[in-house]
C-alpha cells in the first residue's frame, strides 16, 4: 500500500463529494439534526410527560432492567432516573450518522465515476485496486467517524446544558464507550462496503442510497427494543454485537475487494 | 525494435469471442492505426494492451513489460485516452490533472501540469469547473492527462469521436507532433482519412486481424492499377482499337471516359495512349484510378462477412 496514493484519493474524494451542496448539506447538518432532535425529544418527555412516564409499567419494567446494569442509578429520584435512561439511548440514536455518511460517499464516490467514466482512466495509472479502494473506503468512513464522535461530543455537551449534568457519570458507560468507539467504526465500514457493493450494480445514487438504507433497518430495531425497554444492552452485548459487526465486515470487504477488481469494474460493473 | 508485441492475444466474454489470435507488432516511434467496425474488438485490445482485462490465451508485451503480469510497471510507461474522456465534473481542469499527476511519483505535477495546460489551450480555462467544457475541451483535456507521465507508448482510442471538425482537426494535428516527437502511438479509429493521413501503417481488424501493412501497400494489394482516359468522346473504334491490344486485361468505357487495366501500368500506359491518337480518339487527360483506405476497408471486411457466412452454412 503506497500512504502517498491513498491520501492523493482521499484528497480527491473530498474535493469532489463535498463541493456537491446537497450532499455537503446531507453530511454536515443532517447528523446535527439527528442529535439535535434526540436532546429535544429527551427534554421534551421529561418537561411535560415526565410524571405519566415515571408511572407506566414499561417504564417499571425497563427501569428495573437499567438498574440491574447501572446499580448506581438506584439512589438517584424517579426524574434522574427517566433522563439516564433516555439520554441512555442517545448513542444507540447516534449510529445512524454513519451509515447515512458513508452510504453518502460510497454511493456519490462509486456511482459518480461509473457516470463520468473515469475510471477506466483511472485504471490505467500505476495505482491499485485495493489502494482505491482502501482510499475511498477511508474518504468515506473518516468523515462518518468524525462527525460521529463530534456528534457523541455535542450529545453530552447538550446534556450537561440541559441542567442535567449530574447524570452524565451514569450516562457514559462502558456500554457508551463501546458503541461509539467499537460499534459506531464497524457500522461505518459496513455501510461503506454495502453501500459500495451496491452502487458498483446501479447508476442511480438515489437508488443506490435507497437500497443501502435498508442497512439502517437492523439499527432501527436495536434503538427500538431499547427505547420500549424490551431489551437494554449491557456492555457485553455492546461488545458482541461489534464483533458480530466486524466479523461481517471483513467478509463483505472480500466481496468488495474482488469486485473493485480492474477486470471486473470494467466488465462487471453496470 | 518492436514496442508493442503481441503474441496469439484473445479474448472471450462467455461464449463471445471479441479477440482472436492477434499477433502483431507496432516498431517504435510508430503509429499504427486499428480500424475495424463498431464491436470489432477495438477498444478489447486497447485494454489488453494497456493492462486493463487479462486475455484469456495469448499474451502482450509493450515497452518491455508483460500486460498481463507487470501492469504497474506497465502503467508507469504507458498513456491512455479512453474512448469517453472521463473526468471528474465538478473540479477544475487543472485539478483533474493534479489528481492523475499524483499517481507517478516521478512527475513534477506542477510542471507537467502548466505545460500541458498550456499546450492544450486550457491555460485561460485552467481554474474552471471541466463540467462547463466543449466536448473539444476535453478531449484535449483527456490527451493531457495521458501525456502527463511523458508515456512513449499512446494508446489512443477514437480520440476524434464526436468532435467538430475544427476540435478534431486540432487533436489530428497534436497526435502528429506526437508521432514527430517519436513516441509509439496504438490509435483506434473509424475515421479513415484520420488513419490515412496519421498511421505509418493501418491494421485491419474483425474479431482478427484482417490485414495490416501501409495504406499504400494495401490498396496494391487489392486493387488492380487502373488508367482511366478522358475523351471528348469514347468513340466504338477507340474501344475495339484498345481492346485488341495484347496487353489489356479489361477495358470499361463510362461515358466519355475509358478506364483500362494494363499488365503492367507503367510500362503499357504510353502504349495505350499511343493507341487512343492513332484511332482517332481526342484525349482530355489520362490518370490513375483513386483507391481510398474506404474502399480498402470496406472490401476486406466484405470478403471477411462472406467468408464467415460461407464457413457457418
Amino acid at each position: 500500500m503506497r500512504r502517498r496514493y491513498i491520501i492523493n484519493i482521499i484528497k480527491k474524494e473530498w474535493e469532489d463529494t463535498l463541493s456537491n451542496l446537497n450532499t455537503l448539506l446531507l453530511i454536515t447538518l443532517a447528523p446535527l439534526l439527528i442529535i439535535g432532535q434526540g436532546l429535544l425529544v429527551i427534554y421534551l418527555v421529561v418537561r411535560f410527560a415526565g410524571e405519566g412516564v415515571l408511572m407506566s409499567p414499561m417504564f417499571q419494567t425497563a427501569m428495573e432492567k437499567l438498574e440491574a446494569i447501572l446499580p448506581s442509578i438506584a439512589e438517584l429520584p424517579p426524574i434522574d432516573k427517566l433522563q439516564v435512561l433516555l439520554f441512555s439511548q442517545l448513542h444507540v440514536y447516534l449510529l445512524l450518522i454513519p451509515v447515512m455518511i458513508a452510504i453518502t460517499f460510497a454511493t456519490f464516490s462509486i456511482i459518480e465515476e461509473k457516470q463520468s467514466r473515469s475510471l477506466e482512466p483511472l485504471l490505467a495509472t500505476p495505482v491499485r485496486t485495493d489502494e482505491l479502494f482502501i482510499g475511498k473506503a477511508l474518504a468515506g468512513s473518516i468523515p462518518a467517524l468524525v462527525m460521529t464522535w463530534l456528534c457523541a461530543g455535542l450529545s453530552l455537551i447538550g446534556i450537561a446544558c440541559l441542567g442535567t449534568a449530574h447524570i452524565l457519570g451514569a450516562v457514559v458507560t462502558p456500554s457508551w464507550f463501546i458503541s461509539v468507539f467499537l460499534l459506531v467504526p464497524a457500522v461505518t465500514v459496513l455501510s461503506f462496503l454495502l453501500g459500495a457493493i451496491i452502487s458498483s450494480r446501479v447508476n442511480d445514487p438515489r437508488n443506490a442510497q435507497n437500497i443501502s438504507l435498508l442497512i439502517i433497518l437492523p439499527v432501527l430495531a436495536l434503538i427500538a427494543v431499547q427505547v420500549i425497554g424490551v431489551l437494554l444492552l449491557t456492555p457485553l452485548l455492546f461488545f458482541i454485537i461489534a464483533v458480530i459487526v466486524g466479523v461481517v465486515d471483513l467478509i463483505v470487504l472480500r466481496i468488495g475487494v474482488r469486485l473493485f477488481q480492474r477486470e471486473s469494474i470494467i466488465i462487471q460493473w453496470r | 525494435m518492436a514496442v508493442i508485441e503481441t503474441f496469439g492475444l484473445s479474448r472471450s466474454f462467455g461464449n463471445i469471442v471479441a479477440v482472436e489470435d492477434l499477433t502483431l507488432e507496432v516498431e517504435q516511434g510508430e503509429v499504427l492505426g486499428f480500424l475495424g467496425p463498431n464491436g470489432a474488438g477495438k477498444t478489447t485490445t486497447i485494454r489488453m494492451l494497456a493492462g486493463i482485462i487479462a486475455p484469456t490465451s495469448g499474451y502482450a508485451v509493450v515497452a518491455g513489460f508483460r500486460t498481463d503480469h507487470e501492469v504497474e510497471r506497465l502503467h508507469e510507461v504507458i498513456g491512455l485516452l479512453t474512448e469517453a474522456p472521463g473526468f471528474y465534473n465538478r473540479l477544475s481542469a487543472r485539478r483533474n490533472l493534479e489528481f492523475f499527476a499524483g499517481f507517478y511519483p516521478y512527475v513534477d505535477t506542477q510542471t507537467q501540469v502548466d505545460k500541458y495546460l498550456r499546450l492544450m489551450g486550457l491555460w485561460e480555462r485552467r481554474r474552471d469547473k471541466v463540467g462547463t467544457f466543449s466536448k473539444g475541451m476535453k478531449q484535449r483535456r483527456a490527451l493531457a492527462r495521458a501525456l502527463l507521465h511523458e508515456p512513449q507508448v499512446l494508446f489512443l482510442d477514437e480520440p476524434t469521436a464526436g468532435l467538430d471538425p475544427e476540435a478534431s482537426r486540432e487533436v489530428r494535428e497534436f497526435i502528429k507532433d506526437l508521432s514527430r516527437q517519436g513516441r509509439t502511438i496504438f490509435l483506434s479509429t473509424h475515421n479513415l482519412a484520420e488513419a490515412e493521413f496519421l498511421c505509418h501503417r493501418v491494421a485491419l481488424f474483425r474479431r482478427q486481424m484482417l490485414a495490416v501493412d501501409t495504406p499504400q501497400n494495401l490498396r496494391q494489394r487489392l486493387f488492380h492499377r487502373q488508367v482511366v482516359v478522358q475523351m471528348d468522346s469514347a468513340e466504338d473504334s477507340v474501344v475495339d482499337a484498345v481492346r485488341k491490344l495484347d496487353f489489356v486485361q479489361a477495358v470499361h468505357r463510362e461515358g466519355s471516359r475509358l478506364i483500362v487495366e494494363l499488365a503492367d501500368f507503367e510500362r503499357n500506359r504510353p502504349n495505350l495512349v499511343e493507341c487512343i491518337v492513332t484511332a482517332g480518339g481526342r484525349i482530355q487527360e489520362v490518370s490513375e484510378t483513386e483507391y481510398s483506405l474506404e474502399d480498402v476497408y470496406l472490401t476486406l471486411v466484405r470478403e471477411e462477412t462472406e467468408g464467415s457466412n460461407a464457413t457457418k452454412s
